[in-house]
């Protein structure tokens, strides 16, 4: 990563939040979440492609998410990821901190403004 | 990195069970990603070939990011570790004599290790296998006159029991009688009988297996007994009926209350009898007493008692001695109010051996653990010339991004893996010498052999010795790998100069390291050689030629009522007084040497304390033994029951205690105590002295009997009857005179068949035994070391010269003599040598105190011995030296120039 302040390091659990999160909202594989991540964010982000799917694997292996077979309508293989019932309970828990910790990194940012 | 590679190809089998399906997963998950930018792009106007290119770019590193994502299903520091092991083990197939060499000689050293640490556990760490065995104490009574301690009386255990805070129960137990036997058809058994206090088995922490303790009020188990579980088992065909049965004990008849459980053992001696206890009463006992001596009644136990939870060993010192004070203050007897006012308690376990039994062992086992060190060096070494010749492939994996750490955890593997294997390896030797040596550690350690199998905690000392094996064996090469420099090394035609002349220093060091401590241990094996050699020049003061000497316990009780000299023993002598080619027979109570039965006489003679060995003689004991005669006579078939009592003293007892002390003849005529009321004894001869307890100790004052003067009504009789050693001097083979001598023990009693029989000879050396067994040791260790010393200088030499041998080249092109290369190689192996012997020999003289304890005739400093060890470690490495050194004299310019 750049160590451009244009554009910062994701904090660590950031890449988590956002995959299970767009995921929740529809599975999708790998290529689609990515470009959801990116159309979503107006490219605020600057993610590199392939880094999502390191994450995409560690969130399997915990059991956050799970995959499926199929084949896409062009005819080739495709895995589509999902959200389960345990990753749900861990977006919404993680999602609680992180706006409490954004709310109070805003809560300290405005006081020292003003 | 490598485990990617090794993966990709040889998929092997966990990868194929657990995790094919997500990397599948994850390649076509990937794929797809490629393949849709790739489409997207195209459908913008790229060409196929941009856009494919493009969207691998815009993707990233695949193969980084490949295997970054498949790390989630690793687990990374377990597959690098797997990754070493197979490493290791291939780079073993591939150098099997390297292998070999080092895991035979960490076997060594850990195998000595492991074995005399089977015998320190078995003797000292762990001597009996009671609950909290560190909690039990012995507990006995001292005096101004015996400050070491005494066996304390029924009383003064029942007042300290009524008395002591200090402990949770006291017991006590004593002996059933020299010889205690299993009465049955068809042969009785011999058994090991003690009688024990009704709370002796709760105090040590054990209850019977079968059936129940004794009860607790001594009164009420008369006639009962409990049985040890060999006995139930060998015997009693295991019958869990056992319990309620009745079994003969001597001549008494008893009834089973018990079995105990397996492998209990109670007094811990080093016995193969099995075992039966029976119940102590002590009001009976004392009843018996009473009717036996005149007077005073008197019956003596052994305590043994556990200190309460918190009581130290200390603090039940300080209250006992208190105690005993106030006991003492009761007594009758006005000499044993003042005298007998403390106690002495000590560990039970640390009863059984004696300290300088202890030390002896822990110095065997500190060879054992030099012997140890010299193989680790050894080791050492070898793996230092090795990782030297892997610098280039080790350089190579630090190229491709293998960290120090991942180096240096490589060669912890391998070095596990060699000491794991030294460690089975070792461990069978170990078990295959105490096997060997079982019936040596038995006849001379006070419990006996260890048992063959180790246990778990024997097994975890190995691991951990192992472990610490493979950390120092490694310790030095793994951290000069790791911290090689890589660009050098992978530089073509990498100069062998750039091992550098500061490596081999250092290896020169520790071949002296080795050769140091290999001194130490062939001065100590040479010190207990001579030892040995001067224990066997000692004149013993008796002939031990020629000499068969049979152990005749018999089984009092059968005897009961009868005179056992006139109904066994004279008849005994006389049959085998006629057997063809014996010379001369007699019997003794015991023979010189044998720790046999013997007796300590102490008399007030005159206001004056006389203390004698006392022994029971026949006439012709004399003439087996050729004793010598320093005045009067010995004694003859004139003396008889109704003769004179007559006595036989010794020098050492005329030294002591003649009117004149130069002159034995003094003491001739001379009266000395009496063998009964109107039967004094009179002295009759002096014989020189003779060795008796040890052929190191010199001789105490002894005095003889007669066996032919013995009446049962005497009270000596019991003593001369109870055990007595025949011996015979006869020229004939020792085949065909034991089958006689057998066929007439069992005609006397059938128990005597199984008499032992030994030649005196075996005898003598027996009774060094334990030094034989030392050096025999030592000799082990010495050779073993020597060994290790000399194939380890022969590595280093050939290694240095092989690496030099171009500069050789360059010399002997240039002119240099060949003498002088020789002379080169040896000059080096000579410093190596003489810097270790030097070291050495301050060592051995540091260490020389170890082994001070075993010694005889011969100092812990001295001299000869350790120039003759240092000669021979020089002798030994030079001649080891010689071979590289001639090949490095007949190096061949032309070739060695031509291989660089």
């Amino acid at each position: 990563m750049a160590k451009n302040t244009e554009r910062r390091d994701l904090f660590p659990g950031a890449m988590e939040i956002m995959i299970l999160q767009s995921l929740r909202q529809r599975p999708m594989h790998g290529y689609g979440l990515v470009k959801h991540i990116q159309q979503i964010s107006e490219d605020m982000l600057d993610i590199e492609e392939g880094s999502l799917y390191p994450a995409l694997q560690r969130l399997l292996r915990e059991g956050l998410l799970e995959s499926e077979a199929g084949v896409s309508t062009k005819g080739r293989p495709t895995r589509i990821y999902r959200v389960t019932d345990k990753g749900l309970k861990h977006l919404e828990q993680e999602l609680s901190s992180f706006e409490r910790m954004f709310a109070g990194i805003i809560r300290v940012l405005r006081t020292a403004q003003a | 990195m490598f485990q990617g590679f090794a993966e990709e190809s040889a998929m092997n089998w966990w990868t194929a069970l657990f995790r094919r399906r997500r990397y599948e997963d994850l390649a076509i998950s990937i794929e797809e990603h490629i393949a849709l930018k790739a489409e997207e792009l195209m459908e913008t106007g790229m060409s196929r070939e941009d856009a494919e290119r493009t969207a691998r770019r815009a993707f990233g590193n695949r193969t980084a990011i490949t295997e970054r994502s498949r790390e989630a299903w690793q687990w990374p520091f377990l597959e690098s570790l797997w990754a070493d092991v197979r490493y290791a083990l291939r780079q073993m197939r591939r150098n099997p004599g390297f292998a070999a060499v080092a895991i035979g000689t960490l076997a060594l050293g850990l195998g000595a290790a492991t074995a005399l640490f089977t015998v320190v556990d078995h003797v000292i760490l762990r001597p009996v296998a009671y609950k909290n065995a560190g909690r039990l104490v012995q507990v006995l009574k001292s005096s101004k006159q015996f400050p070491a301690g005494v066996e304390p009386e029924w009383t003064d255990i029942e007042q300290w029991t009524k008395q002591s805070r200090s402990f949770q129960s006291i017991a006590y137990w004593t002996g059933m009688g020299l010889r205690n036997f299993l009465v049955r058809e068809p042969t009785s058994v011999e058994i090991r009988g003690t009688r024990v206090s009704t709370n002796l088995f709760a105090t040590l922490g054990v209850r019977p297996e079968l059936g129940h303790d004794f009860a607790s009020s001594p009164g009420s188990n008369a006639g009962t007994a409990i049985i040890g579980d060999g006995l139930w088992r060998t015997v009693f065909g295991a019958n869990r009926n056992i319990v309620g049965s009745a079994i003969r004990i001597n001549d008494k008849t008893l009834t089973v209350i018990g079995v105990m459980p397996p492998g209990f053992e109670f007094p811990a001696v080093a016995s193969d009898l099995p075992q039966v206890w029976t119940p102590i009463d002590p009001a009976a006992d004392m009843a018996a007493s009473q009717k036996q001596a005149e007077g005073s009644a008197a019956v003596y136990y052994t305590a043994l008692a556990r200190l309460r939870p918190g009581v130290t060993l200390a603090a039940a010192q300080t209250e006992m001695n208190v105690v005993q004070g106030r006991v003492a203050a009761q007594y009758k007897d006005a000499d044993a109010r003042k005298d007998q006012v403390g106690t002495v308690i000590a560990p039970y376990a640390s009863t059984l051996v004696q300290a300088d039994v202890r030390k002896a062992l822990l110095a065997l086992f500190a060879a054992a653990l030099v012997l140890w060190l010299i193989a680790v060096v050894n080791v050492t070494n070898l793996l230092l010339a090795r990782a030297t010749s892997r610098r280039r492939e080790i350089a190579m994996r630090g190229a491709l991004g293998a960290s120090r750490g991942r180096v240096l955890q490589q060669m912890l593997v391998e070095g596990l893996l060699l000491s794991g294997a030294a460690s089975l390896l070792g461990l069978g030797l170990s078990i295959a010498s105490v096997k060997l040596l079982a019936r040596q550690l038995k006849d001379h350690l006070p419990l006996g052999a260890p048992p063959l199998m180790p246990d778990r905690w024997i097994l975890l000392a190995l691991l951990a010795m192992t472990v610490l094996t493979a950390a120092l064996a490694t310790l030095w090469p793994a951290w000069m790998s790791a911290r090689a420099p890589i660009e050098p090394a992978l530089r073509q035609g990498g100069v062998q100069a750039g091992t550098g002349r500061g490596q081999h220093r250092l290896r020169g060091v520790l071949v002296s390291i080795e050769v140091a401590m290999s001194l130490t241990l062939l001065v100590s094996c040479g010190l207990l050689l001579r030892t040995i050699y001067a224990l066997r020049q000692v004149p013993l003061g008796y002939r031990v030629d020629h000499i068969l000497v049979a152990r005749l316990d018999i089984p009092r009780y059968r005897f009961t009522g009868r005179d056992i000299t006139q109904t066994l023993y004279q008849p005994l002598l006389a049959r085998v007084q006629q057997i063809k080619g014996i010379q001369a027979a007699g019997i003794m109570s015991s023979v010189p040497l044998s720790h046999g039965f013997r007796v300590q006489l102490g008399l007030v003679d005159n206001g004056k304390m006389l203390t004698a060995a006392l022994k029971v003689v026949s006439p012709d004991a004399q003439r087996v033994f050729g004793m010598h005669m320093l005045a009067g006579r010995y004694f003859t078939g004139d003396d008889t029951p109704s003769s004179d009592a007559k006595v036989v003293v010794n020098r050492a007892f005329a030294r002591a205690y003649a009117p004149d002390k130069h002159d034995p003849a003094s003491l001739i005529g001379m009266g000395m105590w009496q063998l009964k009321k109107d039967r004094p004894l009179h002295i009759v001869g002096v014989l020189d002295d003779e060795r008796s307890d040890s052929i190191a100790e010199s001789s105490v004052p002894e005095a003889e009997v007669c066996t032919c003067q013995m009446t049962p009504d005497i009270g000596l009789y019991n003593i001369a009857s109870a055990s007595m050693e025949l011996a015979v001097r006869t020229y004939l083979p020792e085949k065909d005179i034991v089958p006689q001598l057998r066929s007439i023990f069992r005609q006397a009693a059938p128990e005597l068949e199984q008499a032992d029989i030994a030649t005196m000879d075996q005898i003598v050396a027996d009774s060094y035994g334990s030094q034989r067994l030392a050096a025999r040791l030592l000799e082990g260790f010495g050779a073993a070391a020597l060994l290790l010393c000399v194939a380890g200088l022969y590595g280093l030499l050939a290694y240095i010269v092989a690496q030099r041998t171009h500069e050789l080249g360059v010399r002997i092109a240039l002119g240099a003599e060949r003498g002088h290369l020789l002379w080169l190689v040896m000059r080096q192996a000579g410093a190596m040598l003489v810097g270790g012997v030097v070291v050495g020999a301050g060592l051995a003289y540091a260490s020389a105190r170890l082994v001070r304890g075993f010694l005889y005739g011969v100092k812990a400093h001295d001299g000869w011995t350790l120039a003759a060890a240092a000669a021979c470690l020089l002798a030994c490495g030079l001649v080891a030296a010689y071979l590289p050194a001639r090949r490095a004299a007949g190096v061949n310019p032309m070739e060695a120039l031509r291989a660089e």
